[in-house]
């Protein structure tokens, strides 16, 4: 199996390079950070004794996707998995953020992402069983205020999976979309999971076993996975709550998570 | 005067440990992660000690990048300064995680930092050290006792435990300090592992969350100031206890566990070695 994972040098997808590399499948990553990669490439040769291609790529830039395919191509690399972790988090208000940030959320969550998925399913023939993992969220299950424009992008790849999940069915092409709540990425995240308090402990995820469920799953069939039996509870929620009560109440919590996590930075500091 | 080096030097047991040697006479070189506190370490210290004695660096420790960058910048100063000896390594930093997390070269964080960072380190003064005829001080735990090595999940990627992770890297600190006896003891050199009990420290606190902060917060309460535990630390830098003994608590030796033998101890320090990319001590 030949595994393509974008945003790779980020903590999920490491992870993730980790266990195809357990899996025996052949990796290519590929981040905007050239050298996270080369460092993620040393780990695993010290571990494993294996070989990874890296290649870096601007995902938001159609000339630098097109250099990857080339890449791919020069190295006889046909991809059989194709793992879109890349992405950014997005905390704050609407009117807190300029909008180049805004814009730069969309480039790369939802055009990135399709840009790369277009590009590698056009060129494929269609004679073996292709998978697809889109990173989603537990976001994408209702409208997140104060994560307004991250929530929304993460809500289009849960749809656009499972709609294009289905219509690839007949050329053998699985897609899931995975949906966790908070996983425990970098030093901000964990700042983020804090400032929740009991709320940012229970959704948060366990990310090795949210990489390897994810890719039992596709090889399975499944279309859509959320990690924990909490997250599984509160999304079902939404098909009970009227949807007005529920984006009230994440106002709320969201608004009273994000000053304990702002004011937690600056008390850590002190100390 | 004897050089020293501190990592994790400023907070909890490091901070105690540097503030004590200071006032022995120590020159101590300390390693933290965090500008902000280096600066309000160094300005609470700069009125009682002169400038000479006290050097801070900042490194990250976490990356075996930042491991090697400041390891060869100590070891370049300890040749212009002190002909290139160390008295002492003390490596002390750590952490807790609640969840599984990676640094960026794809490694569990608390095996990382509380194992491979010192491993590293020590590497890059080995010879300062074996100059010197001085000694390794590695910060374990009591926690070390009944538990295992995984060999076969050393990262814990099947099923993550944060207090079994945090376990098994405190007995790989032992397995270290018991391996480079082995090698090394007939150069001159010592380490030792010491246990400082219960702390009130803010270890569990740092980028932990979840249900280790929520104990930890309960728990450090019943700890002792850290000021205890660094007696043992300066107990062990200035007498010559006797070179037997490994495993330290209260300035006496201890028990530890039986794990901690020349079978594991070879096998890990091997396996370390080749997650470091390196043959211990060789420059060449």
């Amino acid at each position: 199996m030949k595994v393509l994972i974008t945003g790779a040098a980020g903590g999920l997808g490491r992870t993730y390079i980790n266990e195809c590399i357990k899996r025996s499948y052949e990796v290519c990553a590929t981040d905007i950070n050239n050298n996270g990669l080369i460092t993620m490439k040393e780990g695993i040769y010290n571990r494993y004794r294996k070989n990874i291609l890296t290649y870096p790529c601007d995902l938001t830039n159609d000339n630098s996707v097109n250099k990857l395919m080339d890449y791919l191509k020069e190295q006889q690399f046909e991809v059989d998995m194709l793992l879109n972790v890349a992405g950014i988090d997005f905390e704050g208000g609407f009117l807190d953020r300029s909008f180049s940030e805004i814009q730069n959320v969309i480039n790369l969550n939802i055009l990135g992402t399709l840009r790369v998925t277009h590009k590698i399913l056009s060129s494929k023939e269609f004679s073996k069983r292709f998978y697809i993992i889109n990173i989603s969220s537990l976001a994408a299950e209702q409208p997140i205020p104060l994560k307004a424009t991250y929530a929304a992008s993460k809500r289009f790849l849960l749809d656009f999976s499972r709609a294009i999940g289905e219509e690839l069915k007949s050329k053998h092409v699985n897609v899931l979309a995975v949906c966790p709540g908070g996983l425990a990425t970098t030093c901000e995240v964990m700042h983020a999971i804090n400032g929740q308090g009991f709320f940012g402990a229970i959704t948060t995820c366990n990310m090795e076993r949210v990489v390897t469920h994810s890719i039992d799953y596709v090889l399975k069939g499944k279309t859509k996975y959320i990690p924990g039996i909490f997250n599984k509870l509160a999304s079902s929620l939404n098909y009970l709550l009227p949807i007005s009560f529920t984006t009230k109440y994440l106002y709320k919590r969201w608004a009273k998570a994000q000053s304990t996590w702002l004011t937690g930075l600056v008390e850590e500091i002190k100390v | 005067m004897k050089t020293i080096v501190i990592t994790g030097a400023t907070s909890g047991i490091g901070l105690s440990v540097l503030k004590q040697s200071l006032k022995k006479g120590f020159k101590v070189i300390g390693i933290g992660r965090d500008q902000n506190k280096i600066d309000i370490v160094t300005n609470e210290l700069s009125e009682y000690v002169s400038k000479e004695y006290l050097i801070f660096l900042k490194a990250d420790l976490m990356e075996l990048t930042e491991v090697k960058r400041v390891g060869l910048e100590i070891k370049k100063y300890l040749q212009e300064i002190n002909s290139g000896l160390l008295d002492a390594l003390i490596n002390n930093a750590g952490c807790v995680r609640n969840w599984y997390s990676t640094n960026s070269q794809g490694y569990e964080q608390q095996f990382a930092l509380n194992h491979l960072a010192g491993f590293y380190l020590t590497h890059f003064l080995l010879d300062c050290i074996i100059k010197a005829k001085g000694k390794i001080l590695i910060t374990s735990s009591k926690s070390h006792m009944n538990t295992k090595i995984r060999w076969n999940d050393i990262m814990f990627e099947k099923h993550y435990h944060p207090l079994l992770v945090y376990k098994q890297s405190k007995l790989a600190n032992m397995l270290f300090s018991y391996e480079l006896n082995n090698r090394y003891k007939a150069l001159g050199i010592k380490a030792y592992g010491i246990d400082p009990g219960l702390v009130n420290t803010n270890i569990g606190l740092k980028n932990t969350g979840g249900l280790v902060k929520f104990v930890w917060n309960i728990r450090k309460r019943f700890g002792l100031s850290p000021e205890v535990p660094a007696k043992t630390y300066l107990y062990l830098l200035e007498e010559m206890p006797s070179p037997i003994d490994l495993y330290y608590h209260n300035s006496k030796p201890a028990y530890y566990s039986s794990e901690v033998n020349f079978k594991n101890s070879f096998r890990f320090f091997v396996l370390s070695e080749q997650l470091c990319n390196i043959k211990f001590g060789d420059f060449s």
